[in-house]
């Protein structure tokens, strides 16, 4: 049996309560900084008053003069998204992620603890964060296992036997399988409905209509994917946090404060002996939304130069004033093996030599013994903004204006 | 690893000015000592992020000192206090 918990529209929760709104206001997430102007997740009020998912705002507003548009918050969604499952690690499950507010893990490891899988159902409630709304449910299969969750009430987890899977799938709408819109909609114009109908036809023809890129549908609509979950691996996480005491507008700044917090995060890796494989960038704008972008390098690293330019052009999408600048590495690659070069260097020696005698000057002193003058924001009208102190490091550090 | 604030290589300090009745400084008092301003080089009005909680109005002077040492005040108009660099 497969254990799904499911936190609905996760990120429209988040932000209403970053926004201090209550659930039941006339609201929807609005576009994140950058994005087509389109309307997110509506609340229950607001989709009474005719607004979707995918409505452009303009048309939103006409519909519902007094609609609020919160902003998205996805740094908020990743970090309630990342104690969801810690959560259901810490109970011992060997967790595969899922979108945002879905986990799911094989119930079988977890039985003979617990007491059965109503044992292991009812601990999985248990775990989930208060005051979300989560539910459980428990099935044969991934999929049917999510429908589960999905009409599953926040009190009563539902454990769908396998016995009973085909015959509790076949009512649902055709548009809750795993299909791009566009197919589902194909299916509903030739009468198919219901994941029962679906379900009905025999292989070839399910194949015929769906094709090899879609045909795992027909597979979950009769209850028998049996793909295996992938537990994820638990990250060797490292994070590194700047705050600004005034929110930052200039591209050049939060180019200087990400290069300053890539730089600690090689060196933590380094020191780790890991290597970072994927970097994760938020900035937290003024006014309760935040920007998040994932960065999955073609080779893990610890490189700060090649960091950067993986990641600095991707702060000219940041649209709003900053707060604060973050980023997240997993630090689970290998040690870091450049190529060897044949011949010594005088300029690495030379760092090496620096970076040593830095570290010790720190050892004896502290970490503010040794701190390097940057550029901030030249053209700033406070005097005191033009100019901050960071942590010495051996690297060359250009100015913002590189 | 983790999180750590911004620090400005030169914060603004409180300092004792006297002003003359116009608002113009006349003299700084610096090091225990009455240093009269010898010339006022310019004056600017900066008024910003005022749609936040912590708006910004000042009234900055660079102003000479009396051995020649050329200074920057400013008068905080909300906070009624100056400050220097």
């Amino acid at each position: 049996m497969i254990v799904c918990a499911l936190i609905p529209r996760l990120p429209l929760l988040i932000a209403l309560r970053h926004a201090r709104r209550p659930p039941d206001a006339v609201a929807a997430l609005g576009p994140a900084p950058g994005d087509p102007q389109i309307i997110g997740t509506p609340t229950a009020a607001a989709a009474a008053h005719g607004i979707r998912d995918g409505l452009r705002v303009g048309e939103a507003l006409a519909r519902c003069p007094h609609l609020e548009i919160i902003p998205p918050d996805p740094a908020a969604v990743a970090a309630e998204h990342e104690r969801l499952l810690s959560s259901l690690e810490n109970i011992g499950a060997a967790v595969e992620a899922g979108v945002e507010g879905t986990a799911y893990f094989r119930a079988a490891g977890l039985e003979r603890l617990y007491g059965g899988v109503g044992g292991v159902v009812a601990r999985t409630r248990r775990a989930l964060p208060v005051g979300l709304g989560g539910l459980v449910g428990a099935a044969p299969t991934r999929f049917t296992a999510l429908q589960a969750a999905r009409t599953a009430s926040p009190r009563e987890p539902r454990v769908v036997p396998p016995c009973d899977a085909a015959g509790f799938l076949a009512p649902l709408p055709v548009e809750e399988l795993p299909l791009d819109p566009r197919t589902a909609a194909g299916l509903r114009d030739l009468g198919i409905r219901r994941v029962g109908q679906l379900a009905a036809l025999s292989h070839r023809h399910a194949l015929e209509r769906l094709g090899f890129a879609e045909v795992h549908a027909w597979y979950a609509a009769r209850a028998g994917d049996d793909r295996p979950l992938r537990p994820r691996t638990p990250p060797g996480e490292l994070h590194a946090h700047m705050g600004f005491a005034d929110p930052v507008g200039s591209l050049p700044t939060l180019q200087a404060a990400m290069r300053l917090l890539l730089g600690d995060l090689a060196g933590a890796a380094r020191a780790r002996g890991t290597s970072l494989r994927t970097l994760t960038l938020r900035v937290m704008l003024e006014g309760n939304g935040s920007w998040s972008h994932t960065v999955t390098l073609r080779e893990a690293t610890c490189d700060p130069a090649r960091l950067a330019t993986a990641c600095l052009r991707l702060l000219e999408r940041v649209t709003a004033p900053a707060t604060a600048v973050e980023v997240r590495g997993d630090a689970s690659g290998g040690p870091a093996h450049g190529q060897l070069s044949v011949l010594s260097i005088g300029a690495d020696e030379r760092a090496r030599r620096m970076d040593q005698a830095a570290g010790q000057v720190r050892a004896r002193l502290g970490d503010d013994a040794l701190m390097r003058a940057v550029e901030m924001e030249p053209r700033s009208r406070l005097p005191e903004h033009r100019w901050a102190l960071v942590p010495f490091d051996t690297s060359p550090h250009p100015g913002p204006s590189a | 690893m983790g999180a750590r604030p911004l620090r400005y290589l030169s914060p603004p300090r409180p300092v004792r000015v006297v002003a003359g009745p116009t608002g113009v400084p006349c003299a700084v008092l610096a090091d225990g000592r009455r240093r009269a301003v010898v010339a006022v080089r310019d004056e600017w009005l900066v008024q910003d992020r005022w749609w936040t909680d912590q708006p910004v109005d000042r009234h900055f002077f660079e102003i000479v000192l009396e051995p020649g040492r050329v200074v920057t005040v400013y008068r905080d108009t909300r906070a009624d206090a100056w400050f220097g660099y």
